[in-house]
């Protein structure tokens, strides 16, 4: 995933500032990915280079307006049509340590899981109480839950792993 | 205040060899206004647990409080189970041939209150759980989640505190499963105090203290931050 295709669907919307592009980034992700401007214009100017999006005149403050180009929405397009590879995502750190953990001698595997599980169960309920609070329409909501989900996909693989390692130690 | 409380309680299905160890010792303790979540895997003695704190099912050994009052020198448990203790359960037990608001009634007339009576306090809960424009209607003419609502309705007529609810998400989507956690949520804010037995992850985090059960035992307890570090 890109600033840059987020940007694009912003911009799809109408001619935008950076800041504002900023601050509806965050207000949509429900202020899970905070950008900072630089990264905003340091985006923007990448895409000016590759043609997606076109700025104006520069106001009395040096502000910009950007907007769209066609092929910037073709890519927008292409973006929202293309469904995300599994391989895109990073590595998950906790199943490399648990890999190891099995592997490697003298680590009390029971041990990294359990202390995992209580640190998951902690992030789980602090993003329960924030999607209780949240109160910034459905694509805040949809992202809280998305977390939510994998947070909770985690717990229960720690739980499975908790299950074998007892049935491969009985 | 301390609504239930456990001490050292251990709960034995059968005899010698092929005696059942349920629970090895539990002690808890769960405050009024307080939703405390019990997590474990199948036979961990969760089910167990929530019986015996009900009142449902008598310790081998060790005590259980609820409001202060030793069940072991409870004569009558049916009277207290009705009065102080509201159970949610996964299969709903609602009776399909009495109205929402003739179920939420039912434990008020055993309790010898009058029909008008039980009515009137029927109507009001099923108004706080935002139910009180289908209380005429039969269970098989309301969605999941709104029999899962009247179950937690009935669960709290009466003055009623504490809620047992053993998965009473169990057969729910995510959206309404949250909205179920959502009322439970409210009603301890409210001051009653809800035990809460799931396997789901994501509703166990709704609870302000997070308890994993193994063989009967407690393994470890998570409680949720005062403040989010987000």
């Amino acid at each position: 995933m890109s600033i840059r295709h987020g940007l694009l669907a912003l911009l799809s919307q109408g001619s935008r500032y950076g800041y504002q592009l900023r601050t509806e980034f965050e207000a949509s992700t429900g202020a899970t990915w905070p950008l900072n401007i630089g990264q905003v214009y340091t985006t923007l100017s990448r895409m000016e280079r590759d043609g997606l999006v076109a700025p104006g005149e520069a106001d009395e403050q040096g502000r910009v307006v950007y907007t769209i180009t066609e092929a910037g929405r073709a890519e927008m397009e292409r973006w929202f049509s293309t469904p995300v590879a599994q391989s895109d995502r990073p590595r998950d750190e906790l199943v490399i340590k648990l890999a190891m953990a099995v592997t490697a001698p003298g680590v009390d595997v029971a041990e990294v899981v359990q202390a995992q599980r209580g640190a998951t169960m902690r992030t789980l309920q602090e993003l329960t109480r924030a999607k209780r609070a949240a109160d910034g329409g459905t694509a805040q909501r949809l992202v809280l839950d998305s977390m939510i989900f994998q947070a909770e996909a985690e717990q229960r693989w720690l739980n499975h792993c908790e299950a074998v390692l007892n049935e491969v130690n009985a | 205040m301390t609504v239930v409380r456990l001490d050292e309680v251990t709960r034995v299905h059968g005899e010698g060899a092929a005696a059942v160890h349920a629970l090895k010792g539990v002690s808890l303790a769960v405050e009024a206004g307080e939703l405390v979540a019990v997590m474990g895997p199948s036979g961990s003695g969760k089910s167990t647990l929530l019986n015996v704190a009900g009142g449902l099912d008598r310790p081998t050994s060790g005590t259980v409080e609820v409001e202060g009052t030793d069940l072991a020198q409870v004569k009558d448990l049916a009277a207290l189970r009705r009065r102080s203790v509201g159970y949610v359960f996964q299969d709903l037990n609602l009776i399909p041939s009495l109205t929402a608001a003739e179920n939420v009634m039912l434990p008020r007339e055993l309790d010898g209150v009058r029909a008008a009576k039980a009515r009137h306090e029927a109507m009001g809960v099923l108004g706080e759980v935002g139910l009180a424009h289908v209380a005429d209607r039969f269970p098989d003419e309301l969605s999941g989640g709104q029999r899962q609502r009247v179950a937690i309705a009935r669960s709290l007529v009466g003055e009623r505190r504490l809620i047992l609810a053993d998965e009473p998400t169990g057969a729910l989507d995510t959206p309404t499963g949250d909205e179920i956690l959502q009322l439970l949520r409210i009603r301890c804010e409210q001051g009653a105090t809800v035990l809460l037995v799931t396997h789901e992850p994501r509703y166990a985090a709704w609870a302000d203290r997070v308890i994993f059960l193994r063989d009967g035992a407690v393994v470890d307890e998570t409680s949720a931050p005062a403040v989010s570090h987000r």
